[in-house]
């Protein structure tokens, strides 16, 4: 098994991993910075091939920019690296190369996770049908390929990120055929606006995104949700539920449907850190002071794995816990002043909270029996709620019973779900718990019987 | 129903069979269980039905099993086994697809000849296969298997269904089963037990512990002083592949057990020790364990190489000092009986059959006294509660 050491290592290569990365090595630390994909940027600073950033431009400059000063500044940047489990308050990395399998140890002196988040789905009737996926693959496909999902879209859930969608599908051709916003965010209360005028940035770019959508004919329908999609072996249609209590259909090539994201907290879980269930009262977050610091000394969080709020909290987070890691591993470093930074921090985690009173969750109480809530075991609402209606079982056993997150994902997709239909406890949020391997990993070479002293 | 005529504490799978075995013989019984059922050792353990002997030891295991004194025992336990489904009226995903114990030195293919010998005088049907006799039934098996035991009983039951198809059972028999409620104390009154969780309390003249893991705390409370540990192992799951095994596979000399389940997945273990054991919450799996277990199972199942580990995860069991199983009243203690220990899983419904009959005065359909508690019980902890 291949050893390395690192002062620090970063896991996750989005903006909170890029900041801290930075940070610490300009700070004189030697720093590895991990992720499972090909390329570095996460999900926000995404990068382009080369020939559709020669076709099309840069899809994130400033990402581009990052990157580059990243590497600049001396960090050992490993891609194509999966950290499926650790161990000593992380302090022990297990990694496996994602091309070949072969597996490395990391020993480091403190390890910040930048894990960042999943999208978020809920379940309905023919939610599994083929063409129905989450904003984020169309995004993906549209700003990275330059493919629309499909010539006819509906967009529904609920979230701000339902609009840069919107916007990307239009660019490269796609017809909207509703957005459907499950809440009322675009027509907020005297209060909301108090809060959203104090970030005018994020509110410029709210503003954009709707007069591009209104330039095309787009509105965005607040209050509804979709029922059920219908198809064959393709989605076909969608039915609406409108705010008046009226069902209309809409005929449709792609349904893309999302509730916002979900933190990616394996790792802070796996060693043990302390958590509290997070606004929407579906997940565990690791319990992190301003710095990202958990309970579990030498750890460290940042981004949108430690609480949703966006790119640039996750950049400020990032960088913030990097000077904590500093002050903790090079003492004698002059003082830097971070006010400015903390400022930053928490202007940006009230714009999150305010958008999470402007953006909140459907109940799952109506979710139909028959409907797949497990798509890896093939698991029902139904089964769900009778397993857990025995009175024995709690979420634990109600995956024990029913196979719900025993699947390739491990719970990732459904865990939330299985949650809120099993839960026992009305005043915490359960999860499943973390396990390595944190991702599926090849056994080849451990069977080869490498060594893992 | 606060005075039932028996109290069973733990409801894993010795709990609930010895539930459904009491029901069935028309006892009033509670099942009180700290948490969810099943969620410790009988939930997380491999499932393996062990109809011939397991010789090895888990790896740190310092004592050896008396295989051939337990072999009685798992021949009446296949015969419960093959029932258990009917009886129940549950799917359970019992699978008797026959086993193989492979042996890679000269040595190791002696001691598959003696144990075959044992399991001969008990009626257990083995035969020792060469190793192209066996690559011929199975051609996973590596060209390191020298010589392998079979036995057609050997087999899988779902760990995850039995235990809950014992506890539907005995509840449409008026068992009651209460989950969540941790037994906190327990009394004597007059020649009964009277059992506390927090405020709430139940009297009857039996008491079953079957606790587990938890087995000598609960043991304690009554003023029973038993020598038993909690260890914890663990367990290897791969991600689901169409069937290519029908077969237990272990190994005569070392700790290892390869099956694949019903839904598909490969799950490799064989008692490999977890990092730290964790009574409280989930304990924590040990990465050398980890690659030694697959480099192990990998070495006698090449293929292995080609799948992906989905998930890993330690459970506690509860090992005797003899390694061998405990069942039986506690001498002193009239009324309070313990079982637990080695083949938990596999002797499951023999022990819920024996408790029953015990408690019902009637003899064991195989005789246990040598298994019984008075050899594991403290010489200064024996004392009775007082009334």
């Amino acid at each position: 098994m291949a050893e390395s050491e690192a002062d620090v290592a970063v896991i996750g290569g989005g903006p909170a991993g890029l900041h801290a990365a930075l940070v610490l090595a300009r700070g004189g630390l030697s720093v590895v910075l991990l992720d499972e994909s090909d390329t570095l940027g996460g999900q926000y600073y995404k990068r382009r091939t080369d020939q559709l950033t020669a076709a099309f431009g840069d899809f994130r400059p400033r990402g581009t920019e990052l990157i580059h000063r990243v590497r600049a500044a001396g960090v050992v940047v490993r891609t194509g690296t999966l950290v499926w489990g650790a161990e000593d308050a992380g302090r022990t990395l297990f990694t496996s190369d994602v091309r070949t399998g072969a597996l490395g140890r990391i020993t480091t002196r403190a390890t910040l996770a930048a894990t960042g988040a999943y999208e978020r789905s809920l379940p309905f009737p023919g939610w599994t049908l083929p063409g129905v996926v989450t904003p984020g693959f169309a995004l993906h496909l549209a700003t990275m390929d330059r493919v629309p999902v499909g010539q006819r879209v509906v967009l529904a859930g609920t979230g701000p990120f339902l609009l840069p969608v919107a916007c990307a599908l239009l660019e490269v051709g796609a017809r909207i055929e509703a957005l459907v916003e499950l809440n009322h965010p675009y027509r907020p209360s005297t209060s909301a606006i108090g809060g959203a005028l104090r970030q005018p940035a994020r509110l410029a770019e709210a503003a954009r995104y709707l007069l591009t959508l209104a330039r095309h004919g787009v509105g965005v329908e607040q209050g509804a949700r979709v029922l059920a999609a219908h198809g064959d072996t393709q989605v076909t249609a969608v039915d609406i539920g409108q705010e008046d209590g009226g069902v209309r259909q809409l005929e449709t090539d792609a349904l893309c449907v999302g509730f916002g994201f979900r933190p990616s907290t394996e790792l802070p879980r796996l060693l043990g850190c302390d958590t509290r269930a997070d606004p929407t009262g579906t997940e565990q977050l690791p319990v992190v002071d301003a710095d990202g610091a958990t309970s579990v000394d030498g750890l460290y969080v940042a981004g949108d794995c430690a609480g949703i709020a966006g790119v640039h909290a996750a950049g400020v987070r990032g960088q913030l816990a990097a000077h904590a890691i500093l002050r903790r591993l090079a003492p004698e470093r002059a003082p830097v002043r971070l006010s400015g930074l903390r400022r930053r921090a928490r202007a940006l985690d009230r714009f999150a909270e305010l958008a999470d009173r402007l953006y909140p969750l459907p109940t799952t109480a109506d979710i139909p029996d028959a409907t797949q809530v497990c798509r890896c075991e093939g698991v029902s609402a139904g089964e769900i709620r009778e397993a857990a209606a025995t009175g024995w079982n709690d979420l634990h056993g109600t995956k024990a019973a029913t196979r719900a997150g025993m699947g390739p994902c491990q719970g990732r997709e459904c865990g939330h779900i299985v949650a809120a239909l099993t839960g026992r406890n009305e005043s915490w949020a359960e999860c499943f718990a973390a396990r390595m391997p944190i991702r599926p990993l090849p056994m080849a070479a451990t069977v080869e019987g490498q060594d893992v002293p | 129903m606060n005075q039932p005529d028996v109290i069973v504490i733990g409801a894993g799978i010795l709990g609930a069979s010895a539930a459904f075995h009491l029901a069935e013989r028309g006892y009033r019984v509670v099942v009180l269980e700290r948490g969810a059922p099943n969620r410790e050792g009988s939930g997380t353990t491999a499932g393996n039905l062990h109809i011939q002997a397991i010789h090895t030891r888990r790896p740190g295991q310092e004592v050896p099993v008396d295989s051939a004194r337990l072999l009685p025992l798992q021949r009446r336990a296949s015969d419960h086994w093959s029932q258990i489904e009917e009886r129940l009226g549950a799917d359970v995903e019992l699978r008797r697809g026959g086993g193989f114990m492979v042996a890679e030195t000269a040595v190791q293919e002696e001691e598959l000849r003696e144990k075959h010998e044992w399991e001969r005088k008990a009626g257990i049907p083995t035969e020792v296969l060469t190793g192209d006799e066996a690559r011929k039934q199975l051609p996973l098996l590596s060209d390191r298997v020298r010589a392998a035991s079979w036995c057609p009983l050997d087999g899988y039951a779902n760990p995850l269904l039995i235990t809950p198809a014992y506890l539907t059972a005995a509840r449409r028999l008026g068992v009651e089963v209460h989950a969540f409620t941790p037994v906190t104390g327990i009394q004597r009154v007059g020649g009964d037990y009277k059992v506390l969780s927090g405020e709430r309390s139940w009297t009857a003249p039996v008491v079953v512990n079957v606790a587990g893991p938890w087995i000598t705390e609960i043991s304690a409370l009554a003023g029973v002083g038993i020598q038993m540990s909690p260890v914890a192992i663990q367990m290897h799951v791969t991600v689901r592949v169409p069937p290519v095994m029908h077969h237990l596979v272990q190994h005569i000399g070392e700790g290892m057990s390869v099956k694949q389940v019903s839904a598909g997945n490969l799950l490799i273990g064989g008692g490999w020790p977890a990092a730290k054991l964790d009574m409280e919450g989930r304990s924590t799996v040990s990465v050398p364990s980890m690659a030694g277990n697959l480099a192990q199972a990998g070495r006698i199942l090449p293929f292995l190489g080609d799948l992906r580990l989905l998930r890993m995860w330690a459970g506690p069991l509860a090992a005797t000092p003899d390694e061998m199983p405990v069942i039986g009243e506690v001498p002193g203690h009239r009324g309070f009986f313990v079982a637990g220990g080695t083949y938990a899983f596999t002797l499951a419904p023999v022990w819920g059959d024996t408790l029953a009959r015990q408690i019902a005065g009637d003899p064991p359909a195989d005789p246990v006294d040598d298994l019984g508690p008075g050899r594991l019980l403290h010489d200064d902890a024996t004392t009775p509660v007082s009334p």
